[in-house]
């Protein structure tokens, strides 16, 4: 009777799994799914939110093909890439080695970095706004010790580093404490041979330490790529995307058309590119960056 | 030998100085904070000319946002409630529903199991941003546009929590949950009184994570919300700071107001934040 009564209760289990399966792919069906089914339909057809959607095949592609101002995006977000990864690269090598060297407070610096990950776009975005304002505490303090200003936001080419500076600042810690922790796995017997052989220290960096942490480094730039193509709060609240559509990032094209325009089957396709071109520019540099590296 | 070389470094001038410029490293990553709130607490003409700790503190712009703001039809008070009502109802969803389904999908046997992990994967790699204009227009013929359920609807489940959650409850051992099953222990309760407690970490990882990553959330609101009244805190003060971006001191209020909750819940769970995004300190 206990064997038939503990199958029993197997059958109920079971059935308890499937159900709660079940809730999870309805809910699926309905915020998942069905807006897929609506992507497909979106990207070949002329809607304007309030009329009948009309077949119109290829047009939004060849439209969305042609439009300088969604091409700008894509070479806005390379522009992007450009200041931001030799600069969080850079930043975060830094970080990494110089917590490898601290004994006491360790913590204390790791978390006075990391706090600028976690917190909120928003609030940030408007500091930053304000401490780069032309008259802000940032040039108050050049105008003070040199004696000149830089025009942070208003200058076409400066805003794009200004804004990769404040993405740079939410994630040196993040990004830094990645690459720690593949430092601390490199076993010290090979920096005391390669001490026996008198290497030099540039020689070590470039031969054995980025070698080693190269899982680390390509996590990183697979985030900053991701970052890169995503970023929209920081555009949005600090420069709006000008001067000069400067800083016009994808996500703010996309925006603007879905919900200014009212081209939401564009801003739809546009969204598709985007997220097909950045997943190939992560397959490309992993392609060219990822090494397996093993310890003979 | 190889210990006392370790040792060495540790003690030399050269790692004193670092040790030093890692500090002051420190401090100008805090810097934007302590000006923050120094900005707030000071009024608005003095803040671009006084020195950071000097000129006069006040409450007033804190005073502004919950008192006059709501003449501007800028609903401060409420904006915050908003918040932590669509913040805190999201997070218990999703560390329920992960909970459960979590379970299923880690000690439960059944028929589809396999490819239900295998589509939880690959929603995961599939950008939001790809669904979000879609995801609008089912909003909109739901006829939700403009209310609570529009911010809170849509990701009442997550496919990463319940990941994450079936991950960690895998390593538990069965026997414990033969024990409270001959107990005769209910779902509810090998869930609620077993299983959450014995993987305490990863319950903390999806609830903390969920809570900032709801709390941070700008694009979506800004797209659905446009009733000041049911706006989250993020979207009021954005749309506050481009209309009144000259009033830099209650601007600066409403950002400590935004920024706040998030460090506080940072301070305190580090360990587990810290976790979650798979660092340690040693």
């Amino acid at each position: 009777m206990k064997i038939g009564n503990i199958d029993l209760g197997e059958i109920k289990e079971s059935q308890i799994g499937a159900a709660l399966a079940i809730s999870f792919l309805l809910f699926n069906v309905v915020f998942w799914a069905y807006p897929f089914i609506w992507l497909v339909i979106l990207s070949v057809t002329e809607w304007r939110f309030f009329d009948v959607p009309t077949f119109s095949g290829l047009k939004n592609f060849f439209i969305v093909l042609n439009d300088p101002e969604f091409w700008r995006s894509v070479w806005n977000v390379i522009r992007f890439l450009g200041y931001y990864v030799p600069i969080v690269l850079a930043c975060s090598l830094g970080f990494a080695f110089g917590l490898q060297h601290i004994g006491r407070g360790k913590v204390f610096i790791a978390l006075s970095f990391l706090v600028a990950n976690i917190s909120s776009g928003v609030a940030y975005s408007l500091v930053f706004e304000k401490i780069f304002s032309s008259t802000g505490p940032l040039n108050t303090f050049l105008a003070d010790w040199f004696g000149f200003t830089i025009p942070w936001l208003s200058s076409p080419n400066m805003a794009m580093l200004s804004i990769s500076l404040v993405v740079t600042w939410k994630f040196v810690g993040y990004y830094g404490l990645i690459l720690y922790s593949g430092l601390v796995a490199i076993p010290q017997e090979i920096y005391d041979a390669a001490e026996l052989d008198n290497t030099k220290p540039l020689t070590k960096l470039f031969k054995i330490t980025l070698p080693m942490i190269n899982a680390q480094l390509v996590m990183v730039l697979v985030f900053a790529i991701t970052v890169a193509f995503g970023i929209f709060t920081e555009p949005y609240m600090i420069t709006g995307g000008g001067p000069m559509e400067s800083t016009n990032m994808p996500l703010l094209v996309i925006y603007e058309t879905a919900f200014n325009r009212l081209q939401p089957s564009r801003a739809a396709l546009m969204a598709i590119i985007i997220a097909l071109v950045s997943y190939l520019a992560i397959k490309i540099m992993r392609k060219f960056l990822e090494k397996n590296v093993e310890l003979v | 030998m190889m210990n006392i070389k370790r040792i060495i470094p540790q003690k030399t001038i050269g790692s004193w100085i670092i040790t030093i410029l890692m500090y002051i490293l420190a401090i100008t990553w805090l810097y934007p904070y302590i000006w923050m709130v120094m900005a707030s607490l000071k009024p608005t003409p003095e803040i671009y000319h006084t020195g950071l700790f000097s000129g006069t503190l006040t409450m007033d712009n804190y005073q502004f946002l919950f008192d006059s703001a709501e003449k501007l039809n800028r609903p401060f008070l409420r904006s915050l409630f908003n918040s932590f009502f669509i913040t805190l109802t999201v997070t218990f969803s999703v560390v329920i529903s992960s909970a459960f389904i979590g379970y299923a999908m880690a000690k439960i046997e059944f028929r589809g199991r396999e490819q239900i992990n295998n589509f939880i994967i690959f929603q995961m790699v599939v950008p939001g941003m790809v669904l979000m204009i879609p995801l609008f227009v089912l909003i909109k013929q739901l006829g939700l546009i403009n209310t609570y359920s529009a911010m809170i609807l849509p990701v009442m489940m997550s496919g990463w929590g319940i990941f994450m959650i079936a991950q960690s409850f895998k390593g538990t051992p069965n026997d414990y949950i033969d024990a409270a099953k001959l107990d005769r222990a209910s779902l509810r309760q090998i869930i609620f009184n077993l299983m959450v407690p014995l993987n305490k970490a990863i319950v903390a990882i999806v609830a903390l994570f969920t809570f900032t990553g709801t709390w941070d959330n700008f694009m979506w609101p800004l797209i659905v919300m446009s009733d000041v009244d049911k706006m989250p805190l993020s979207v009021l003060l954005a749309t506050f700071s481009k209309q009144y971006g000259t009033d830099v001191g209650p601007v600066m209020a409403g950002s400590v107001l935004q920024a706040l909750p998030l460090v506080l819940l940072f301070i305190i769970f580090r360990k587990y934040f810290l976790q979650g995004m798979s660092l340690s300190l040693k």
